[in-house]
């Protein structure tokens, strides 16, 4: 009596090569740095656009929402007059918004002006669709000068570094990520250790001794070791400590210095070929 | 029931199709509404389907084409949701007996049983991936809210899947033999 049948055969036949291809999948990923083959170019340049327009239309999307749905019930008499004041107030809300984003720009680039290195200024168009990655994507790549490793910063503070780049778009690894860890030091007492994401938006700061003077409300920078981050640049805040009875370090919570739930335009670093890797720690600090 | 061969490509095209909307749904659309601390992770739920409705040897196959899709969206890349789906699927088929999907509430629970065990699956192996287990209820802690509201809408998705590769509702879990 045969105990399995053709079709189970089969079926753990395929369940194994597949397990096996994952398996080795697995093994060979990398979560901090990534070479896209040429069908996930061509599929990413073929979908981003799409990500892009509707993260352009975000504003539309809203005034529409405030000014029309929410407005379904008004009486017949005030149609009309409703209707123009919707468009008014969406005329308003478009202006505001260009007002906030003009705001915002001029910002970026005052604060970039201070850098010596080339910058490109990109759009968030999306976020990593897998809950446990936090990864933007970016509506500039290679065409516009942008490689793989290049920070990621805005006016506030460090945002992280490019994960994997295509033609026109670019995934960037955030400082959220439980992936990406960057060597900071503290403002005050130059005490060095290294940020990782955690959940929440927040993050960690590792490798502190129970005997350094760190405070709640110290300032971390980029301690400018390891290639990927120039030194200097704001990374966040010391927002709890905590003392375990037992270990050599200290629980130490941070929160980054960028609001990522408000993050819109990015600058993208990109690394001078030339460049000295470190700038006298003098300039570093007349830039933070 | 069997399907033809272009039967199941035109299925899995438009599948794949599905795929791709709900994944810009949860990349651009929610994320530029302001929903951007928890996912919503579609192509968890429609591999629950291929797993738990689908009886054939192709499966694992299709599950890796739809993971290939995943990874334009999601560092996460192909391989970690394939053996997930894998080990949910070898799952589904060893508890086939007791699993009846007829009712909302008993696909909703399903299909929160089986999300914890893949998310399960996935955080182990990001564990090990990262050599830190300290973050181990963090990361699974992180998938729950998002799982919830998956369970909530999975019998409209389950429904317009089944509609999409012909799962007739009464023939139970393992519905189609393709």
């Amino acid at each position: 009596m045969k105990l399995i049948n053709e079709s189970s055969k089969t079926k753990i036949v395929n369940n194994t090569i597949v397990a096996i291809l994952a398996i080795y999948g697995i093994s060979q990923k990398r979560f901090d740095l990534n070479e896209p083959t040429l069908f996930h170019q061509l599929v990413t340049e073929v979908i981003s656009p799409v990500q892009e327009g509707l993260s352009n239309s975000k504003k539309s999307l809203s005034a529409f929402w405030e000014n029309y749905l929410l407005i379904v019930n008004t009486s017949k008499e005030n149609h009309v007059l409703k209707k123009q004041i919707s468009r008014l107030e969406s005329d308003l809300t478009t202006m505001e918004e260009v007002r906030k984003e003009n705001l915002r720009l001029k910002r970026l680039l005052s604060y970039s002006d201070e850098m010596s290195q080339q910058r490109v200024m990109a759009q968030v168009v999306g976020w990593d669709s897998a809950n446990e990655f936090k990864v933007i994507r970016l509506n500039k790549g290679k065409k516009n000068g942008i490689k793989v490793m290049a920070p990621v910063i805005t006016d506030h503070g460090l945002v992280g570094y490019v994960y994997r780049v295509t033609d026109n778009f670019s995934d960037v690894l955030t400082i959220l990520d439980q992936n990406n860890r960057v060597d900071v030091m503290v403002e005050r007492t130059r005490t060095h250790g290294i940020v990782e994401g955690v959940f929440n938006f927040k993050c960690t700061l590792k490798y502190i001794m129970r005997n350094e003077p760190v405070e709640v409300g110290d300032k971390l920078i980029t301690a400018g070791v390891g290639g990927i981050y120039p030194k200097g640049i704001k990374v966040g805040m010391i927002t709890d400590i905590t003392k375990e009875n037992f270990g050599m370090t200290l629980n130490v919570e941070v929160i980054p210095s960028v609001d990522f739930d408000k993050l819109e335009e990015v600058l993208v670093l990109i690394p001078n070929e030339t460049a000295v890797p470190e700038a006298p720690i003098a300039v570093q600090e007349k830039k933070i | 029931m069997r399907m033809r061969f272009s039967q199941i490509m035109i299925s899995f095209a438009i599948t794949l199709g599905l795929l791709i909307g709900f994944e810009i749904v949860t990349s651009t659309l929610l994320p530029a509404i302001g929903w951007k601390e928890y996912r919503l992770t579609f192509n968890v739920l429609v591999i629950l389907f291929m797993a738990i409705r689908m009886d054939s040897p192709l499966v694992p196959w299709l599950i890796m084409g739809l993971q290939i899709i995943h990874s334009i969206f999601s560092i996460e890349g192909w391989a970690l949701g394939t053996l997930a789906g894998i080990i949910v699927m070898m799952s589904a088929n060893y508890l086939k007996e007791i699993l009846q999907l007829t009712t909302a509430f008993m696909t909703m629970f399903t299909v929160q049983l089986f999300q914890f065990i893949w998310y399960l699956t996935v955080t182990v192996i990001i564990c090990l991936k990262i050599s830190d287990f300290d973050k181990f209820g963090l990361i699974l802690w992180s998938f729950i809210p998002g799982s919830i509201l998956l369970s909530l809408i999975s019998p409209v998705v389950f429904w317009l899947l089944g509609t999409i590769w012909r799962v007739p509702n009464e023939s139970g879990p393992r519905g189609v033999e393709i």
